[in-house]
C-alpha cells in the first residue's frame, strides 16, 4: 500500500476512481491549523521559559536558563498558591467524583419522571462557565445573595455572610461553585457505566445474600473502574487548570485565599507582565498535570489486578 | 419487605427533588433577579418572586431606555449600564463564531476524520497520536505565544481569530470521535455503492454521513458549545465590539463594582440561553458522544 505513494499512473488511477488522490490532502490543512496553536506556541512558550522576558523591558530578554522555574520554587506567594491548588484540587475532584456517583446511582434507578432530571443534569456544565461563576457570584453575595438570604429565612444564621470576601470561606466557596458546575460530567459517564453493567450480576449477588452496600461495594464499584479512571483524569485537569471561575468570582482575593496555581500563573502573565516567568509557571503546571494523571493510571492499575 | 421498598422509594423521589432543586434554583433565582427592580433585589428576607416585576431591565439592554426605578433613587451607574447595552452585539459575534466553528469542524473534520478511518497511508499513526495529544494541553501555557501569533496575522480583534483558534481546538476532539464512528461502520455500504459508479465523495456524502449522523450531532453540539463558551482566548484577542464575545462581556460587567446587579442577572440569562437550548435538544447526541469518547480514551 505505502508503496503507491509517489507513483503516477497509480495515482491518476485512483483519483479516477474516486479515491482522494492523496490522504494528506485531507489531513494536512487540519494538521497544519492544530500545530500552528499547539505545537509551535509549546515551543516557544519553552523558550520562553528560559529566558527574561519582562514586557516593560522589550529589549532586553537574555537566555536566564532555568532561573524562572528556580523562582517558581523559591517563590513564597507560588508556593502558597501551589498549596491553594491542591487543596482546591483535592477537596473539589474528591466532591465531584462523589456527587457524580450518588447522581448516577439515583438516575439508575426505573422510577418515571426521572427522564426529567437526567435532562435538567447536563444544563451547569452546558452553559459558559464564567455565566456559572456569575450565578454564584450572586447567590453568594454578602449583601443581597439568595443563599445567605435562604439561610436566614431557614434559621441558620442571623446575618448575612459575605462568602467571598473573607479569607477563611472564600476557597469553600469557589469549590461549591466548581462543584456545582462540574458534577454533571461524572454522572453522565458513571451512569452509562451502571447501564451496561449486566442485571443478573448483580441479582446474582443478591441472591448470594448481599446487601446493597456490599452489592455496591464489591460488584458495581469494580465494575466502574474505566469511568472511574477517565472522571479522575479528566476532573484533575479541570481543577489544576481553573481559571474562569477564579476571575469572576473572586479574582484570587481576598489576599491570597483563593489564588490557585493557574491563576498566579495568569497573573504574573497579564498583571506583571514576566512573560518569562508566567511560561515557567504554565509549564510547572502542565507537569504537575502529568503526573497526576500517570499516578491515577498506577493506582487504578493496581487496583484492577487486586480484584 | 414491600414496606421497605416503598420507603425506599420515597427516599430515592426526595433525594431527585433535592437534586432537581440543587441544579435549577441558581437558574430560576437569576431569572428572578433579572425582573426585579435596583432596591428589590436588596430586600431583607429575599423577596424569591420579583415584586414588582419589571422588564425595564431587559427594555434597557435592548432600546437604551435607563430604568424608572433608577432615576428615582439616584442609583444611575452609567458606567456599566452602558456596557450592558453591547450585549446584543456580544450574542450576534457568540453566535456567529460558534456557528463558523462548528461548519469547519464538520467539513474539515469529517475529512480528515474519515480518511484516518477508511485510508492507509505513511505517517498516519504519528499524525494521529499528535492530533490525540495536542488535546491534553492547558490553554494557558500556550496563551502568551496564541495572542502573538494572532498579532502577527494581523487579526487581533477580529472574530476570524477566535474562529480558527477554536478551531484548533476542537477539530482534534471531533476527528477523534468521527473516526471511531467511521471505524464502527460497516464497509460494506460504501463498497456496495462504489461499485454501482457511485465516486469515494458520492458514497461518504449518500452513504457515511447519514449512518453516522448522530456523530455528526455530537461534534456540532460540542464544538458550538466550546466555541460558545471560552473565556480565556476571547478574553485576550478582543478589544471592541467588533470581536468581544458574551462571556468576555458578562464578565467585565460583573467584576465592575459599579455594576448593576439586576442587570448582571440579565446578562447571564441572556447568556446561557443559547447553550441550554443546544443542551436539551442535543442531549442524547452529547450524552452518547461523551461516553463513546471519553469512554475509549
Amino acid at each position: 500500500m505505502q508503496a503507491e505513494i509517489g507513483l503516477r499512473p497509480n495515482l491518476v488511477r485512483r483519483w479516477a476512481s474516486g479515491v482522494p488522490a492523496h490522504p494528506w490532502l485531507t489531513v494536512a490543512p487540519v494538521l497544519a491549523l492544530v500545530a500552528l496553536f499547539t505545537l509551535f506556541p509549546f515551543i516557544y512558550a519553552a523558550v520562553t521559559s528560559t529566558r527574561q522576558v519582562i514586557l516593560t523591558l522589550p529589549d532586553q530578554t537574555p537566555f536566564v536558563g532555568l532561573k524562572n522555574y528556580l523562582d517558581v520554587l523559591q517563590d513564597m506567594s507560588a508556593r502558597q498558591a501551589a498549596v491553594n491548588a491542591v487543596v482546591f484540587s483535592v477537596v473539589a475532584v474528591t466532591a465531584v467524583t462523589l456527587l457524580g456517583l450518588s447522581v448516577a446511582l439515583l438516575l439508575n434507578q426505573p422510577i418515571r419522571g426521572f427522564g426529567i432530571l437526567r435532562a435538567l443534569v447536563l444544563l451547569p456544565w452546558a452553559i459558559p462557565l464564567v455565566s456559572a461563576g456569575i450565578i454564584w457570584r450572586l447567590l453568594l453575595h454578602g449583601d443581597f445573595g439568595a443563599f445567605n438570604g435562604l439561610l436566614l429565612q431557614l434559621g441558620i444564621v442571623h446575618s448575612y455572610i459575605p462568602w467571598l470576601s473573607s479569607r477563611q470561606l472564600a476557597l469553600g466557596a469557589v469549590i461549591v461553585a466548581h462543584v456545582w458546575r462540574e458534577f454533571p460530567l461524572p454522572a453522565i459517564l458513571f451512569l452509562a457505566g451502571l447501564q451496561v453493567i449486566p442485571p443478573d450480576v448483580v441479582d446474582a449477588a443478591t441472591v448470594d445474600g448481599a446487601g446493597a452496600w456490599q452489592r455496591f461495594r464489591y460488584v458495581i464499584l469494580p465494575l466502574l473502574k474505566a469511568p472511574m479512571l477517565i472522571v479522575l483524569v479528566y476532573e484533575t485537569m479541570i481543577a489544576v487548570t481553573v481559571f474562569d471561575l477564579v476571575y469572576v468570582l473572586t479574582g484570587g482575593g481576598p489576599g491570597s485565599a483563593t489564588t490557585l496555581f493557574s491563576w498566579y500563573a495568569y497573573a504574573a502573565t497579564f498583571h506583571f507582565l514576566n512573560l518569562g516567568q508566567g511560561a515557567a509557571l504554565s509549564f510547572v503546571m502542565a507537569a504537575v498535570l502529568l503526573l497526576f494523571i500517570a499516578i491515577y493510571l498506577r493506582v487504578l492499575r493496581v487496583g484492577r489486578d487486586d480484584t | 419487605m414491600k414496606r421497605k421498598l416503598k420507603l425506599s422509594r420515597v427516599l430515592l423521589v426526595a433525594a431527585a427533588i433535592l437534586l432537581g432543586l440543587v441544579i435549577a434554583l441558581p437558574f430560576l433565582w437569576v431569572v428572578s433577579a433579572s425582573l426585579q427592580t435596583e432596591t428589590g433585589i436588596f430586600r431583607r428576607p429575599p423577596s424569591w418572586l420579583p415584586d414588582p416585576v419589571t422588564i425595564d431591565n431587559y427594555g434597557y439592554v435592548f432600546t437604551g431606555k435607563i430604568p424608572e426605578a433608577y432615576a428615582a433613587r439616584g442609583l444611575l451607574r452609567s458606567t456599566v449600564t452602558q456596557e450592558a447595552q453591547y450585549l446584543p452585539i456580544g450574542l450576534q459575534n457568540s453566535l456567529m463564531i460558534a456557528t463558523s466553528v462548528v461548519v469547519i469542524n464538520l467539513l474539515f473534520g469529517t475529512l480528515a476524520a474519515y480518511t484516518f478511518a477508511r485510508e492507509r497511508f505513511r505517517g498516519q499513526a504519528a499524525a494521529f497520536s499528535f492530533i490525540l495529544t495536542s488535546r491534553l494541553l492547558p490553554g494557558m501555557a500556550v496563551a502568551i505565544p496564541t495572542y502573538m501569533i494572532i498579532r502577527q496575522m494581523g487579526l487581533l480583534d477580529s472574530k476570524t481569530a477566535l474562529v480558527l483558534i477554536y478551531s484548533a481546538f476542537t477539530l482534534p476532539f471531533t476527528i477523534w470521535v468521527l473516526t471511531l464512528y467511521f471505524r464502527s461502520l460497516p464497509r460494506d455500504y460504501e463498497e456496495a455503492a462504489q461499485v454501482d459508479g457511485c465516486t469515494r465523495f458520492q458514497a461518504l456524502r449518500h452513504i457515511v454521513l447519514p449512518l453516522a449522523a448522530p456523530g455528526l450531532a455530537a461534534v456540532g453540539a460540542f464544538s458550538f458549545l466550546f466555541s460558545y463558551d471560552e473565556f480565556l482566548f476571547a478574553l485576550l484577542t478582543t478589544s471592541s465590539l467588533n470581536s468581544k464575545t458574551v462571556p468576555v462581556m458578562i464578565a467585565t460587567i460583573s467584576v465592575n463594582p459599579d455594576a448593576s446587579y439586576t442587570l448582571i442577572a440579565v446578562g447571564i440569562v441572556l447568556s446561557i440561553i443559547a447553550p441550554i437550548i443546544l443542551a436539551i435538544i442535543f442531549r442524547r447526541f452529547i450524552t452518547s458522544g461523551l461516553v463513546s469518547s471519553l469512554g475509549r480514551a
